[in-house]
């Protein structure tokens, strides 16, 4: 199955506005394919993530550009194709659940299954509230469900067709943490057993990892960065993907001071000079004096006592000030304020390490940066 | 004496139920394509619809003498059909009763309809359904409500309907003498007796009819 998206749609001011004309005020131009895969769409709030969906969905259409599953045409400007929703053979999970309030449980998963014969029809009901573990909950009205129970009803109802693709816009924005992440490794086991491609809008991180076969990174209307989790957390393409996936360090002074070949003075490695640090990163593809933004995620700092060494420019290690230290429950939050660079720098240790470190404010200690953790881009 | 009585709440009755059946049709269909569509000219067709709320009843009745009368447009169309024209028959009385009540139908069906979550609609039509489905099995249940509430205020509008009535069906007994129109020219006739009785009735039956809805809509289980 090959999903392929290439769209452009434009929002333009109302023209009753004293402007008159048609002021653009927000534009989305995707372009991507997908295959048998959970995709994530991740982005902030107006970025376009929903639009988005409900193009695919038919909801709402396109200015321009193709939608198509396999060899079947959703959308087709150029050939003035517009599939209708009810023809578009896909399942929708909407933020809001969208259960019929006076159906009951039963007869909101039958809703789909026009047309089907009586007795495909109650197998596959069946079917469905016990792949989702909801039997009990048949004949109830939703107004009698909680907010885990809606949304594995609404995944009940959008599965029972048989979808070849499956849509999901913030499904578990309303519900508890536990709830969460027994519902996302649910859906992560179910797109797997059932084999349909999967796109899953979500502003949370957590949820983003632990779902996606690959996230896409949407960011005012644009496509930033398309790739694995491990990509886009370890190889941000731009600023606006490193400070969404949480890079929260971001240098964006720095140099391309050289390139280092390996050999005996380390691994091969790209050379930034950032304030008065020298930092090394995993090589680069760029030429000497090229601006380059450098950063490092809190988690991957790691801290030495001042005793263990003195500053090395080739390992990344520098020395820094406490300014604070902040309790997270099991992880502890400091920050430094770094001898070489204005800028100071998070870092995030297990309380444990931190108390062992026996750290406290004001206090001179160094800062390793492991140059496999480095992300430059 | 009977026949004074029973006949106006017959006819009152049976006017009020033909208008409230027509108006419930043709008024939640108007109400459905005012409060999901947007076109051309909507804002004059619901102020076209609207208007007789706000005319004087005597300003319907006499517009609508001017449309369907001997020589009205629609008075000849109908005269060409029936071969006969309409004016001072019970029928010329639900043309009265159905103009002045419709109004009251798709404001307050409309609004209902307005109220359904689009979104619920969107879900339908992903799961295969049509919009005129979407439109029987989602929309109007949800908006069920507001339908009855239209639909009470319809008939009581009808039942109580005057003026229009008079100049457009006029005061025949045993033909077109509604309760409204009797209690009036029984008052006139200084008859207060007859006058005492209708309007006894009518008091009784409103409140009935009133206290009926209300059960009916209570027994609804689910919350929208």
């Amino acid at each position: 199955m090959k999903i392929k998206v290439e769209l452009k749609k434009r929002y333009y001011e109302a023209e009753s506005s004293e402007l008159k004309g048609k002021r653009n005020v927000f534009s989305l131009d995707v372009n991507f394919e997908m295959k048998n895969e959970l995709v994530v769409l991740f982005g902030p709030s107006g970025s376009g993530k929903t639009t988005l969906l409900k193009c695919i969905s038919g909801i709402t259409h396109p200015d321009n550009g193709i939608i198509s599953v396999d060899s079947r045409i959703y959308f087709d400007s150029d050939r003035k194709i517009n599939l209708p929703i009810q023809k578009r053979n896909m399942g929708f999970v909407f933020q809001t659940y969208t259960l019929f309030p006076h159906m009951n449980v039963r007869k909101n998963i039958e809703c789909g299954l026009k047309g089907w014969e009586k007795g495909e029809k109650e197998t596959r009901v069946r079917e469905m509230l016990d792949l989702l573990h909801i039997e009990e909950l048949e004949i109830r009205y939703p107004s009698q469900l909680s907010g885990g129970q809606k949304q594995r009803v609404a995944l009940a109802r959008a599965l029972a067709p048989k979808p070849e693709l499956l849509l999901l816009d913030e499904p578990f924005s309303a519900l508890d943490r536990v709830i969460r992440t027994e519902l996302a490794e649910k859906i992560k086991k179910l797109q797997k057993k059932i084999g349909i491609p999967l796109l899953f809008i979500t502003h949370s991180l957590d949820e983003a990892f632990l779902l996606a076969d690959r996230i896409l990174i949407l960011y005012r209307g644009e496509v930033q960065q398309f790739g694995t989790p491990e990509e886009i957390f370890y190889h941000p393409r731009n600023l606006h993907v490193a400070e969404l996936v949480g890079l929260s360090n971001i240098f964006d002074d720095a140099l391309v001071e050289g390139q280092v070949e390996g050999h005996n003075a380390g691994p091969k490695r790209t050379v930034l000079r950032s304030g008065g640090m020298r930092i090394a990163v995993k090589p680069l593809n760029l030429k000497e004096g090229d601006k380059v933004s450098w950063g490092i995620h809190p988690e991957n700092i790691t801290l030495l006592p001042l005793d263990s060494g003195s500053e090395d420019h080739d390992e990344n290690i520098y020395s820094a000030y406490v300014h604070s230290i902040t309790s997270k429950g099991p992880k502890k939050r400091i920050i430094l304020k770094l001898s070489r660079h204005e800028k100071s720098l998070t870092a995030e240790l297990s309380a444990q390490f931190a108390d062992a470190l026996n750290l406290n404010t004001g206090d001179l200690c160094l800062v390793k940066m492991d140059m496999s953790k480095v992300v430059a881009f | 004496m009977l026949d004074k009585i029973w006949f106006p709440i017959f006819i009152t009755f049976w006017i009020a139920t033909i208008s409230s059946l027509l108006v419930l049709c043709s008024g939640v269909v108007l109400a459905y394509v005012f409060a999901r569509y947007d076109f051309r000219g909507k804002g004059l067709a619901e102020l076209f619809v609207t208007l007789p709320l706000v005319l004087p009843p005597t300003v319907i009745g006499y517009l609508l003498v001017v449309l369907v009368g001997k020589n009205g447009f629609l008075g000849q169309m109908i005269f060409k059909v029936l071969g006969t024209g309409i004016m001072f028959t019970w029928q010329a009385a639900v043309i009265a009763a159905y103009t002045v009540s419709l109004p009251l139908m798709v404001r307050t069906a409309k609004a209902a309809i307005e109220a359904v979550d689009r979104e619920l609609e969107h879900a339908a039509y992903i799961l295969g359904r049509s919009e005129l489905e979407t439109a029987l099995i989602i929309t109007l249940p949800l908006a069920k409500k507001g339908i009855l509430a239209g639909l009470v205020l319809s008939f009581a509008r009808a039942v109580g309907e005057f003026g229009a009535t008079l100049m457009l069906a006029g005061n025949i007994p045993g033909k077109t003498n509604t309760m409204s129109i009797s209690i009036y020219s029984a008052f006139q006739a200084g008859n207060n007796e007859l006058a005492q009785v209708l309007v006894l009735i009518l008091v009784i039956l409103s409140l009935l009819s009133i206290s009926l809805t209300g059960k009916f809509i209570d027994r609804e289980k689910f919350e929208v």
